[in-house]
């Protein structure tokens, strides 16, 4: 265990606020931070909260829209997002695509609102486009803040955004030497979801001081999916003398980008993003997907992944059967489970998770 | 090209099928009269010119049952921007149209079946899950599918598609062209448009290399200008119902828009609207309505359930209620004005941006209000389907705005397009019944 405090979101903003910033709250997936940061704005995400009472979002959201999008409203709607000054809504999926669409069309929220679209394919094309489209954003918050940072002032988040990234990357990789529970790592990373860059670079490199010589003597799992919530499903693991070796989840590994090539602050900002972690909301072909998971198991020595899905998740359920083949054929161990982010882990869920691992470490 | 496939195609397909089959369109036609158990008691004959749309569409997946190495085939979304590949001599395949027919035959579940079985989860699109199926188990009711050379997956309706074409890509190993269309909150922007009409000159090049030759503009510009016509002629035929009794019916125009979707660009499919819209003409000069007792006029918002067609129809019809505009046939027809036959690439670029589906909640109830008010309706059933999210969302307060602010009564109806699971005939019926004492 670490003895390091990490704040609070409703610390940070309250911190932020007081030294003027803008807040900003978004909404799950891909977006530029660095361009928000550009403007003096916070972005703090809002990936559900989970276990958030949605009655409210229901006046608005029909029951087979996913638990993240459902909560995502509900905690707008109880007034919780009433400090922020922006909400941005990016494209990711359907869902995400009808609830920015509702906010401006019928909620109508006091605050600036913020869509961002993002292209598909892994090409220069869209590159271009996502350039655009980030220009496009920059003068809505220009309009907003008054004023226009300039090339360097861009540069000098990305490249702040693009040390975080190597240092994430590192992070993973020292997993291993890492004595922390999965819980634990994972508080930590996804600190970054409403840190500011300086603080979470200071708890990262903490908590890299820490890292010892000896690997973790446990069975090493690759969870993939969009969250890890509820958090009980890390504990489940852990208990089971397993750990999460690494991820390939939305809000986590999916979002560390590699650096940009462009000297055009918009372009290497679309670039980033882009060219990112295949993830299944960009559509990324089964290939890439199966070859980005392949490195993570190989990587990690992990004996197995865990296919952990929100309920309703339309772009999650489409690859699963293709995927856990072509991992099968690869001497790979999958399961998938899913899960509503609201409700606790059912018990049939925990079962089969601790015969997976059960069954992994006898095969292996 | 294979001779024996040729051979075959020419004979199966060209000679002894279309002939037959256009034999007994002509049969039908000739001895016309409502099926056996048709409630004339309560609902207008069928459209004579529906013959029509039988041959077009037998004709269609006759072809496909031989067409294999005598074109090229393509597999596209119903949204894509399907001229280029016309132009370029492609047999088409729809198989969400596919899709639609095998629920309205009452086998999309037992196809479903065969991909939940492989692990498709069953909150996925009923459409996706019937394709897959099908694709799994080459179980179809038109007898055979032809694989594809090509897909074309435009996300102009739902990102859906996307994930859905990548199984398909998988399974067929065959180039995926994906138009992206940005998502229109308001307004498209330039940029927008210069994305997707960049991403279609892409396009030409792998459609050609499939095809294995040129395109012609000329020849494109022909399939846009037919296009355009038949879309024309389909919003007349759908405008032609803002009479008093509507000529025809929502459910019919269900059936009969397999043309527009899956045969838009063909010569015949214009032929087709213009005998069928000279149909609609001569019911409203004989005062026929779709209705007998045509005494509520409502809208239909969304997929249509195509394993309940006819239940819906004639519970509805048996109290005097008629659907006689709908958003999602609207769709294949509300955007012929945009298509400019001189500027095919630029004006398709823009067209497939704009459907209604990939526009804003406040956009599909604006085009519900006009709706109301064009074709004087009395109210709204805006079917809630699991499957479709994109279509979906917004539904509740599209329903409330149209309640409260338009006096209209408003029906939110929960079931599925093509999952008859999701479906509960006497639940239905008693929501109907309150919504119908609503508009009393
Ligand atoms: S969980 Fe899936 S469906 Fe829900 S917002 Fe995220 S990507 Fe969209
Ligand atoms: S999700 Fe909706 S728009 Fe997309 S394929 Fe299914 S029914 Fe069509």
């Amino acid at each position: 265990m670490l003895h390091v405090k990490i704040p609070t979101r409703k610390e940070v903003i309250e911190e932020e606020k007081s030294k003027g910033k803008r807040i900003a709250a978004v909404y799950p997936i891909h977006y530029s931070r660095e361009l928000f940061r550009a403007f003096n704005i916070q972005p703090v995400e809002v990936w559900g909260p989970p276990k958030t009472d949605t009655r409210k979002a229901n006046a608005h959201l029909q029951s087979y829209i996913c638990s993240v999008v459902q909560s995502g409203l509900s905690f707008y709607l109880e007034g919780y997002l009433d400090i922020v000054d922006l909400i941005v809504v990016p494209h990711s999926c359907d869902s995400l695509q009808g609830l920015g669409s509702i906010f401006k069309d019928f909620i109508k929220p006091k605050q600036e609102l913020v869509t961002i679209y993002l292209p598909r394919e892994k090409n220069k094309e869209n590159v271009e486009f996502l350039a655009n489209e980030l220009k496009r954003i920059y003068k809505q918050l220009s309009q907003l803040c008054g004023f226009e940072p300039d090339n360097e002032r861009l540069m000098e988040e990305i490249k702040t955004e693009e040390e975080i990234d190597t240092l994430v990357l590192k992070f993973y990789k020292s997993r291993g030497n890492l004595p922390l529970s999965s819980r634990e790592f994972y508080t930590i990373l996804r600190s970054r979801e409403y840190l500011p860059p300086d603080k979470f670079k200071s708890i990262l490199e903490y908590a890299l001081l820490h890292a010892s010589k000896g690997k973790l003597k446990k069975t090493g799992i690759v969870l993939s999916g969009l969250l890890p919530e509820p958090m009980d499903i890390l504990d489940v693991i852990d208990d089971m003398d397993a750990f999460v070796a690494i991820d390939d989840m939305a809000c986590c590994m999916r979002r560390v980008y590699e650096e940009g090539n462009s000297s055009d602050p918009f372009e290497r900002m679309a670039e980033r993003i882009v060219n990112g972690p295949p993830d299944p909301t960009k559509g990324n072909s089964f290939d890439e997907r199966f070859e980005f998971i392949k490195s993570l198991v190989d990587l990690t020595s992990a004996k197995g992944v865990i296919f952990y899905n929100v309920k309703f998740c339309e772009p999650e359920y489409f690859y699963h059967p293709i995927l856990k083949e072509k991992l099968g054929k690869a001497q790979i161990r999958s399961l998938i489970i899913e899960n509503d982010i609201n409700e606790p882990l059912p018990q049939q869920t925990i079962t089969r998770i601790k015969a997976f691992i059960e069954m992994i470490r006898e095969l292996s | 090209m294979d001779v024996k496939d040729k051979i075959k195609y020419i004979f199966s397909y060209k000679i002894a099928g279309k002939l037959l089959i256009e034999l007994n369109t002509k049969k039908a036609f000739k001895n016309f009269k409502p099926p056996k158990n048709w409630r004339t008691d309560i609902l207008a004959p069928p459209l004579r010119t529906g013959v029509y749309t039988k041959e077009i569409i037998a004709k269609h997946y006759l072809e496909g049952r031989y067409v294999s190495g005598v074109k090229p085939v393509a597999w596209v979304t119903s949204g894509a921007p399907i001229e280029i590949l016309k132009a370029l001599g492609f047999y088409i395949l729809y198989p969400e149209n596919h899709g639609a027919l095998c629920g309205a035959r009452k086998v999309a579940l037992e196809i479903s079946e065969e991909a939940e079985k492989k692990g498709y989860s069953i909150d996925i699109c009923s459409y996706a899950r019937t394709d897959i199926g099908a694709t799994l188990s080459k179980k179809t009711p038109v007898g055979k599918l032809p694989k594809p050379d090509l897909l074309l997956c435009c996300t102009n309706i739902c990102q859906t598609v996307l994930y859905w074409y990548r199984v398909l890509a998988e399974y067929y190993k065959v180039p995926l062209i994906v138009i992206d269309t940005p998502f229109v909150y308001d307004e498209a922007k330039k940029h927008d448009i210069e994305y997707v009409k960049k991403q279609l000159e892409a396009s030409i090049e792998v459609s050609e290399k499939v095809a294995g030759k040129s395109l012609s503009f000329s020849k494109l510009k022909e399939v846009v200008r037919l296009s355009k016509m038949a879309a024309e002629l389909w919003l007349e035929i759908m405008n032609a119902n803002k009479n008093k009794p509507a000529p025809i019916s929502v459910f019919d125009q269900f059936i009969h828009m397999a043309p527009i979707v899956e045969k838009r660009g063909d010569p015949e499919t214009v032929d087709f609207y213009s005998k069928m819209l000279d149909e609609i003409r001569e019911r409203i000069k004989n005062g026929i309505g779709a209705v007998k007792n045509e005494r509520k006029r409502v809208l239909w918002d969304n997929l249509p359930i195509w394993y309940k067609i006819r239940f819906l129809s004639e519970f509805l019809a048996e109290n005097g209620v008629s659907v006689v505009a709908s958003t999602y046939t609207n769709a294949w027809g509300e955007l012929a004005p945009m298509m400019d036959i001189e500027r095919p690439i630029e004006s398709m670029a823009k067209t497939y941006v704009y459907p209604i589906l990939n526009r804003g909640t406040g956009h599909k109830l604006k085009t519900m209000e006009t709706m109301v008010k064009e074709f004087d309706l009395d109210g709204a059933i805006l079917h809630s389907d699991r499957s479709c999210k994109p279509y979906s969302v917004g539904q509740m307060d599209q329903r409330l705005k149209l309640l409260n602010e338009l006096g209209v009564a408003a029906l939110l109806l929960e079931a599925d397009h093509n999952d008859p699971r999701a479906f509960a005939d006497e639940q239905i019926k008693s929501r109907l019944k309150a919504f119908m004492e609503m508009m009393d």
